[in-house]
């Protein structure tokens, strides 16, 4: 194994558990492999991969086809006065069928940014860990962090390179670095955005509804953590495919930070007890 | 052969099996069990296919759905544990294996393995743990899992008993953490309970009952009949 | 030996009829002429300590580096043809973050050196369908320090010296460059058992003071930590200022 390794030393994406498989014949003809550095990966023995996907694998979280990936999501980012503001929830929908109420849809890629997740679970842990490797290797060749920037530049052109492939990846790369912070939207098609309010995934609208209403750049820290808060909370009330817990994150010049994670049972009955004494 | 007008066979590589698993983990313990019965269709093929198996002291692996795709896994994982072993002078430790098969499973995103994984076993602390995983790769560490066909019957059940949800009066063990605090006895009576109940209900569950315990002392297996309708 | 050499030193594939590489043998020689490392195993961390050779008052001191970091638990010092350090240090730290991807786990010391040897032995012609890379063979000694962090207590600091054949050994203090013979003597009288890391330390600039052509100080030395807590830690100028001072 080690050989194999050494062997793919001059790219150095050498990735391990890939390389030992023999059945990537189905690689000639289309150059996927050199476009990310050689990850290997199988294709099906098909003249469309993407169209054999398209069969058998529910790219869409509503078909109903025999294989059901981890899907569906409300998450939400915005930068304001202090910093960024992180929010998600953490259901996972297969088909119908609730697979998981608990997922971390924050992925951590260094102590300085962050990345959501919305689309496929596994494109997004899976692409976000492999940024997260090529930023710690920038870092160790550069003596310095990579730039937000460039991070999200690095996730979209990675993802980019499948298009057309079924990936499925909505995320939201953001962090603190010399130019202060930062928010960019990346997806699967190659799209790549700088913005200060983004919310991506099936619950989306409903949170832009909440967000535009209060969204203040001078908001107070509690005030913006309270506003993704609530939602997340209206969008996970109104979308099916949003669920769980209220997961919270705040970045500022000292990298990220957790707040809070909610059930959302909690939080219903906490905003219900609100209104009510309101009344 | 006209290039232009090349048409394919009808390529249909997957087939269901079925099958149920279930794993729950505790303080200082981990219990993975499946059913042994395979089917295809309405046709039980054999009543006893163990789908659960042993990887080290500490690890133990279970898939179901369709069973090469299945067997390929644990065969792949095991070839890749024993490379591990005499490349870094040591064995694999669950939660590596975890992060291990969510890579493997996600090198198969094109042509996707139909197979519903658990990983379940010890960590260095001692402590159970379970992964779970869809079938390309994305990964998660829970206190207790259902997966399979039955798995839309048994995870309620397991979220009502493991996890105490919804239950007034008692604490809920959050989805996030990473043990029950159940007792091993208590897990395996539940492990019977859900599988006895799944057999009732669902087609392609049933005939045997594998259990696999994992504690500091190693793995011990116990098979316990079902029913076999 | 220089008597026998001349049909034999020129193909890097070539054995002598006495059974030597004469072209490895030499690469062995270039670590000889280089600045001086040392390296110190303790139970509480390893210690690397290195001489930079500042050759004129126009010369950057901080711009010279011998010491690298791996990964935050691994780093390493060299001694020999400094370039061809950096194609190694990058294949170390390429291997230990493609191990914590597929892993999930930080590599061991000893994994990230036998990578690097792998590498060390890939020059001449290509074989077993790998692609040859280099022409020679690398022309530089490393001092690969780590942390351990699965392994008993007491049991996690690590040293190992790699060569340009190849050949890893673990030590317990380990000296290599131009002024090594002198201080390796040294080290094997000094070093004891149950050593900390401030006398590691104490003593791997005693040595090094000794052995250098220059008068040691903060600016003609580079010195680095791996310890549990800390991982790699190279020291600071004013950290070095105060330990020249009070040597």
């Amino acid at each position: 194994m080690l050989s194999e390794i050494v062997a793919q030393y001059s790219n150095d994406a050498a990735l391990t558990a890939g390389s030992a498989h023999t059945g990537s014949s189905g690689l000639l003809g289309r150059d996927f492999a050199k476009m990310t550095n050689d990850l290997i990966f199988d294709l099906p023995n098909t003249q469309d991969p993407a169209e054999f996907l398209n069969t058998y694998t529910d790219v869409d979280s509503s078909a109903d086809n025999q294989i059901k990936f981890a899907h569906g999501t409300t998450t939400l980012g915005f930068k304001y006065d202090d910093g960024v503001v992180i929010c998600t929830d953490s259901r996972a929908s297969q088909g119908s069928v609730i697979a998981s109420q608990s997922v971390k849809k924050v992925i951590e890629i260094n102590p300085y940014l962050l990345g959501t997740m919305a689309g496929g679970a596994a494109d997004c842990q899976f692409w976000e860990r492999e940024l997260g490797r090529r930023c710690r290797l920038y870092e160790l060749r550069n003596k310095e962090r990579i730039s937000v920037a460039a991070a999200s530049k690095l996730l979209g052109n990675m993802v980019y390179s499948y298009k057309g492939m079924g990936l499925s990846m909505g995320t939201m790369i953001s962090g603190w670095d010399k130019m202060g912070p930062s928010l960019f939207y990346v997806d699967n098609d190659g799209t790549r955005l700088r913005g200060d309010l983004f919310s991506v995934g099936s619950g989306s609208t409903f949170a832009y509804g909440i967000l535009d209403s209060a969204y203040d750049a001078g908001l107070q820290k509690n005030d913006a953590i309270e506003l993704g808060r609530r939602a997340i909370y209206h969008a996970a009330h109104r979308d099916a495919f949003s669920g769980g817990s209220v997961r919270v994150y705040h970045i500022n010049e000292d990298g990220w930070e957790f707040i809070s994670l909610t059930d959302f049972d909690d939080l219903h009955w906490d905003y219900t007890d609100r209104a009510n004494r309101a009344t | 052969m006209a290039t232009s007008s090349a048409k394919e066979a009808s390529f249909s590589p997957y087939e269901d099996n079925g099958g149920t698993n279930l794993a729950i983990a505790g303080q200082d313990y981990c219990v993975i069990a499946s059913d042994t019965r395979q089917s295809r269709g309405y046709n039980i093929n054999t009543r006893f296919a163990p789908k659960t198996f042993k990887l080290s002291d500490k690890t133990v692996l279970s898939t179901a759905g369709c069973q090469p795709d299945g067997n390929m896994v644990v065969t792949r994982i095991k070839q890749h544990m024993e490379s591990y072993k005499h490349a870094h002078n040591k064995e694999m430790s669950t939660p590596a294996v975890g992060q291990l098969l969510s890579t493997m499973l996600y090198m198969k995103r094109f042509f996707p393995y139909y197979s519903f994984n658990i990983l379940g076993g010890l960590d260095k602390e001692g402590k159970g743990c379970i992964y779970s995983y869809d079938a390309i790769g994305s990964a998660e560490r829970v206190p207790c899992l259902a997966s399979g066909s039955a798995a839309a019957l048994v995870q309620p059940f397991l979220d009502n008993q493991v996890r105490n949800c919804n239950q007034v009066g008692k604490p809920r063990i959050m989805a996030a953490s990473p043990v029950s605090h159940l007792s091993l006895d208590q897990a395996i009576k539940i492990t019977k309970d859900a599988f006895t109940s799944a057999t009732e209900r669902d087609i392609y569950t049933g005939d045997n009952l594998q259990i696999f315990i994992v504690t500091r002392d190693g793995v011990e297996e116990q098979v316990h009949p079902l029913k076999r309708d | 030996m220089f008597l026998t050499r001349s049909e034999y030193d020129r193909g890097v594939n070539t054995f002598s009829p006495e059974g030597r590489l004469f072209q490895v043998e030499y690469a062995i020689e270039a670590i000889k002429l280089g600045s001086t490392a040392i390296g110190i195993r303790t139970s509480q961390g390893v210690l690397l300590a290195v001489e930079k050779r500042v050759t004129s008052s126009l010369l950057e001191a901080d711009s010279i580096e011998k010491i690298l970091e791996i990964d935050s638990h691994l780093g390493c010092a060299m001694s020999g043809l400094t370039a061809d350090s950096r194609t190694m240090v990058d294949h170390a730290r390429v291997e230990a973050q493609n191990h914590h991807f597929t892993y999930d786990e930080k590599i061991s010391t000893k994994s990230v050196t036998q990578a690097v040897c792998d590498l060390a032995l890939r020059f001449g012609e290509g074989a077993q369908g790998e692609k040859s890379i280099m022409s020679r063979p690398f022309g530089v000694a490393l001092l690969i320090a780590g942390f351990d962090d699965d392994v008993k207590e007491g049991d996690g600091a690590q040293l190992y010296h790699t060569d340009p054949s190849g050949t890893f050994v673990s030590y317990k203090a380990k000296a290599i460059g131009a002024g090594s013979e002198g201080a390796q003597t040294e080290l094997e009288q000094e070093y004891y058992d149950g050593m900390s890391l401030q006398e590691a330390e104490t003593l791997a600039l005693k040595v090094l003071k000794q052995v250098m052509e220059e008068k040691l100080s903060a600016t003609n030395i580079q010195v680095a930590s791996v310890t549990s807590e800390q991982g790699f830690q190279v020291y600071s100028k004013e950290k070095l200022q105060t330990i020249v001072d009070a040597l």
